[in-house]
C-alpha cells in the first residue's frame, strides 16, 4: 500500500514538472524557439504581435500565421508563415530587422524583397541572422507600389 | 450701349495691364520649374521595377539569398572552421550586361560580416597583391617592417558559377527568368561541397 501511494505521488510530481516547463523544451525568454524577453506570449498571435510591424503606406493585406525560430551554430534562424486569405494574388515586400541582445541594430539594414502569393495560398519565407552578434529581430513586411 | 462706349469700358487700365504680364511671367516660371528635372535621395533598399532588366533588386536579393544558403548548408563553412575561400569567376550567360562580380562581391561582405569565412586574394586582384609584395620586397623598406615573399595562404575552396537567363517576348507581354548557380569546391580533392540555384522571374506587361 505504501510503495503503491509513493509510485502515484511520484507520477504526479513527474507529471506536474512536465507542465511547468513550456513544452518541455523552451528556455526562459523564448517562445516557440524565437527571444521574447520578459514579454508574455501566451500563443502564436502574441508572438507575431511583438516580432512583425506592417510599414509603408500600403499595407500588406496577408496574415502573418506563425513565427519559429531555432538555431544553426550560433546563427538564429526563422521560419516566417505567411497565409493569402483572399482569392486575389497578393504583391508585398519584407525585410527583417536584426538587433544585438542589448536591442542596438546588429547589422545594416536589409533591402527589401518582393514576393508574389497567389490567393488562398500560404508561403514560408526562412532567414538566417547575417552574424553571431544578431541575437533579436522584426520581421517588416509592405505592399508593394 | 454703343460699340465705342463698349470696348473704352472693356478696355484694361495700366494697372490691371500690369497685373496680367506679372500673372503670365509667374505662371511661366511656375511651369518651366515643373518641367525641368528633380533630383531626390531614395531608399538604395526599394524594389526596383524600372525596367524588366536586371536590377538593384535582383543583385540584392540574389547575393543575400546565396549567402544565405552557403552559411547554413555548405559543411565546410557551417561548420564554423573558418575556411579560407577564394572566389572565381561567374560566368554571364545571359544576353544582357551583368557585372557577376558585383554579385559576388556582395556576398564576400555578408560572408566576412558573418565571420564564418576567410577570403584569400581571387585571380583578379593577383596582380595587385603581388605588385605590392614585390613594390615592399625592394631597397626602399625595412626587411622587418615589410612584407616577406612566400607567407601568402592559399585557398582551401573556391566559389565559382555562371548567371543564365531565358528570355520570352510577345507584343504585349516580356518575361525574363533569372538563374544564379554557384558551387563550392575543395581545391584539395576537388570535392564540391555546396552548390545552389536561385531564380528570379520578372514579367513586364504592356
Amino acid at each position: 500500500m505504501k510503495a503503491a501511494t509513493l509510485i502515484a505521488t511520484l507520477c504526479v510530481a513527474i507529471a506536474m514538472t512536465g507542465c511547468g516547463t513550456k513544452k518541455g523544451f523552451e528556455k526562459p525568454g523564448f517562445a516557440f524557439g524565437c527571444p521574447v524577453g520578459d514579454g508574455k506570449i501566451g500563443d502564436m498571435k502574441d508572438l507575431v504581435k511583438i516580432k512583425s510591424a506592417k510599414e509603408g503606406g500600403r499595407s500588406a493585406d496577408i496574415e502573418l500565421e506563425e513565427i519559429r525560430c531555432t538555431t544553426t551554430g550560433d546563427l538564429l534562424k526563422i521560419d516566417v508563415v505567411l497565409y493569402n486569405d483572399e482569392s486575389d494574388v497578393e504583391r508585398l515586400q519584407y525585410k527583417f530587422r536584426w538587433m544585438d541582445a542589448e536591442g542596438m541594430r546588429a547589422a545594416d539594414e536589409e533591402s527589401w524583397k518582393p514576393l508574389l502569393m497567389y490567393g488562398n495560398s500560404r508561403q514560408t519565407i526562412t532567414t538566417i541572422a547575417p552574424n553571431a552578434k544578431a541575437r533579436d529581430f522584426r520581421f517588416i513586411v509592405m505592399g508593394q507600389e | 450701349m454703343t460699340n465705342t462706349q463698349r470696348s473704352q469700358r472693356m478696355k484694361p487700365t495700366p494697372i490691371s495691364r500690369r497685373a496680367l504680364v506679372i500673372a503670365a511671367v509667374a505662371s511661366i516660371a511656375l511651369v518651366a520649374g515643373c518641367a525641368g528635372p528633380k533630383t531626390r535621395y531614395g531608399d538604395a533598399g526599394k524594389v526596383e521595377t524600372v525596367t524588366n532588366t536586371f536590377g538593384s533588386t535582383d543583385l540584392q536579393m540574389l547575393s543575400e539569398q546565396m549567402s544565405q544558403s552557403m552559411l547554413t548548408e555548405a559543411p565546410a563553412i557551417a561548420g564554423g572552421n573558418l575556411p579560407i575561400v577564394t572566389i572565381q569567376e561567374v560566368k554571364n550567360k545571359t544576353s544582357e550586361y551583368i557585372d557577376t562580380r558585383a554579385i559576388t562581391n556582395r556576398m564576400r561582405a555578408t560572408l566576412q560580416k558573418s565571420r564564418r569565412v576567410r577570403f584569400a586574394v581571387d585571380e583578379a586582384d593577383m596582380k595587385k597583391q603581388t605588385g605590392e609584395l614585390q613594390r615592399q620586397d625592394s631597397e626602399y623598406y625595412k626587411k622587418e617592417k615589410s612584407a616577406q615573399m612566400g607567407e601568402m595562404i592559399g585557398a582551401g575552396f573556391r566559389i565559382t558559377g555562371e548567371i543564365t537567363s531565358i528570355v520570352k517576348e510577345t507584343k504585349k507581354v516580356k518575361d525574363v527568368y533569372y538563374q544564379l548557380f554557384l558551387s563550392l569546391t575543395n581545391i584539395q580533392t576537388g570535392i564540391e561541397e555546396w552548390s545552389d540555384t536561385k531564380e528570379i522571374r520578372k514579367t513586364t506587361e504592356r
